[in-house]
């Protein structure tokens, strides 16, 4: 022990040794805070999420729900705000998607989900593979899902199979929380469509090839103004769909997430948003929608 | 004559570094929670401490991001909504233990611990008793105060008001090691 060493010492070294500790005590004050910081460990501290929800609008962000943790996703895509009155601006053509999201490992989020517009079954697996970081930059995921047509009808198709009803999506999803309000991702994604409709779509592109882009403005702490964008390399000039863009806000209420937005879309999965946006937002055919997001 | 100096010098560099405790892992809990709701509390397992036993000045920080929830919705929340931990990423404690006395900490004893706590910025003056015992060569330091949101201008909007208490209890539990 200190204490007991010096009794052994010299009295004046001790009392010279008294006055130095008291000097440097006096600096003390400051530098206790400083080495404080000089013993703090440097340790790897995680962003906060980019993204409040599972999806920015239409496309997919890079949350991922944790593990253990049960979302409900309410979609809702009405009918052309053109329409006006007749069908009071698209309000009586709905497509429904109910949607449940779970994961029972970290990092890893599954989900099932039906919806209205050709009667689609999906399940989806969303991957994490890294998280934003004072030692990493992005966060990254990647994200799948399969699709069932339920609607087509094997009375007017004779030579359907199951495969025909069969629509496949994945992406790489990279986002970055570029700073504490605004948020940016970019999502290469890939879209198989086993089944198409040449009147519509006037040449076969069965393997589609797309760029996704979305972001977050942060308006206040509980409300954000989101966009997003996929841009198809392979679509047909003849086609008549179209690439689908979507802008829409995110109101959060604790447990509730709600999103509203307008979007070309009307469906709410990726093979078919991605594919066939059926809406024109130069021509004013836009749809009004919402996701409500609901954690149990 | 340079002999002394010299033996002073050494002898002040020795005794200096003699007298730091510290820890990297103390374990700082608070419980924010009202009865018939859902739990509000955490803990931070990663508190750096620093102690100088000749003096009793102590000084503490922590991450919030680092304080762990057993939801993890919730921690988020808490981070992005509450305590904007972006901007102010770190809570830093700076006081003294009154009366503080080395050589008798072999018992469990109680001092008066005081000092200035800072979160979001704002800087509020605590006042409480920490329990301080001597383990083999650990130090182990409790204490627990209390802290109101309002304190720290933390905005809690109406619909949760109910869910979170007015007053936060905040517990320390640091073991410190003498720093070599």
């Amino acid at each position: 022990m200190y204490y007991s060493k010096v009794k052994n010492r010299n009295r004046n070294y001790f009392l010279l040794i008294c006055a130095l500790l008291s000097v440097v005590s006096l600096k003390a004050q400051d530098d206790l805070m400083e080495e404080l910081n000089d013993i703090s460990k440097a340790e790897t501290r995680f962003e906060l999420p980019a993204f409040k929800a599972m999806k920015i609008g239409n496309l997919q962000s890079t949350k991922i729900a944790a593990k253990g943790d049960l979302y409900l996703y309410v979609s809702h895509r009405f009918g052309s705000v053109k329409d006006g009155f007749e069908t009071f601006f698209g309000l009586d053509n709905a497509n429904t998607n109910i949607q449940l999201v779970y994961s029972f490992w970290d990092g890893i989020q599954l989900s099932a989900s039906r919806e209205s517009l050709n009667q689609t079954y999906a399940s989806a697996i969303k991957i994490r593979l890294a998280k934003q970081s004072t030692s990493f930059p992005l966060n990254i995921a990647f994200y799948g899902t399969a699709n069932v047509n339920a609607a087509l009808e094997k009375d007017r198709m004779p030579d359907l199979q199951f495969g025909d009803r069969m629509s496949y999506a994945a992406q790489f999803l990279i986002s970055k929380r570029i700073s504490e309000k605004f948020s940016f991702l970019l999502a290469p994604s890939y879209v198989r469509q086993n089944l198409q409709d040449l009147n519509e779509v006037a040449a076969a592109n069965h393997n589609q090839l797309l760029m996704g882009f979305g972001g977050r403005m942060k308006v206040s702490k509980r409300v954000s103004i989101n966009m997003d964008y996929a841009y198809n390399f392979n679509r047909n000039t003849h086609s008549i769909y179209n690439n689908p863009l979507t802008i829409g806000m995110d109101l959060e209420t604790g447990g509730h997430v709600f999103q509203l937005l307008f979007t070309n879309a009307q469906s709410t999965n990726e093979p078919g948003f991605l594919s066939n946006a059926e809406g024109d937002w130069s021509e004013g055919i836009i749809f009004l929608g919402f996701n409500v997001v609901r954690v149990f | 004559m340079k002999k002394v100096l010299f033996f002073l010098f050494f002898s002040v560099t020795i005794s200096g570094a003699s007298q730091t405790y510290f820890t990297r892992t103390g374990t700082t809990n608070f419980k924010a929670s009202v009865t018939a709701f859902e739990p509000v509390e955490a803990t931070n397992k990663s508190t750096t401490v620093i102690l100088k036993t000749s003096t009793g000045a102590i000084a503490a920080q922590l991450f919030i991001t680092a304080f762990q929830f057993r939801v993890a919705l919730m921690q988020e929340h808490f981070n992005e909504n509450y305590m904007d931990s972006n901007k102010y990423p770190k809570a830093v404690f700076r006081g003294e233990i009154a009366d503080f006395n080395f050589t008798e900490v072999n018992t469990k004893k109680e001092y008066a611990l005081s000092g200035t706590l800072t979160l979001r910025g704002v800087k509020k003056q605590i006042n409480t008793i920490a329990t301080i015992t001597l383990d083999g060569d650990k130090i182990i330091l409790s204490s627990r105060f209390t802290v109101a949101p309002q304190d720290f201008d933390i905005a809690i909007p109406k619909i949760v008001r109910k869910k979170i208490a007015e007053t936060i209890y905040i517990t320390l539990n640091y073991e410190l090691v003498e720093k070599k």
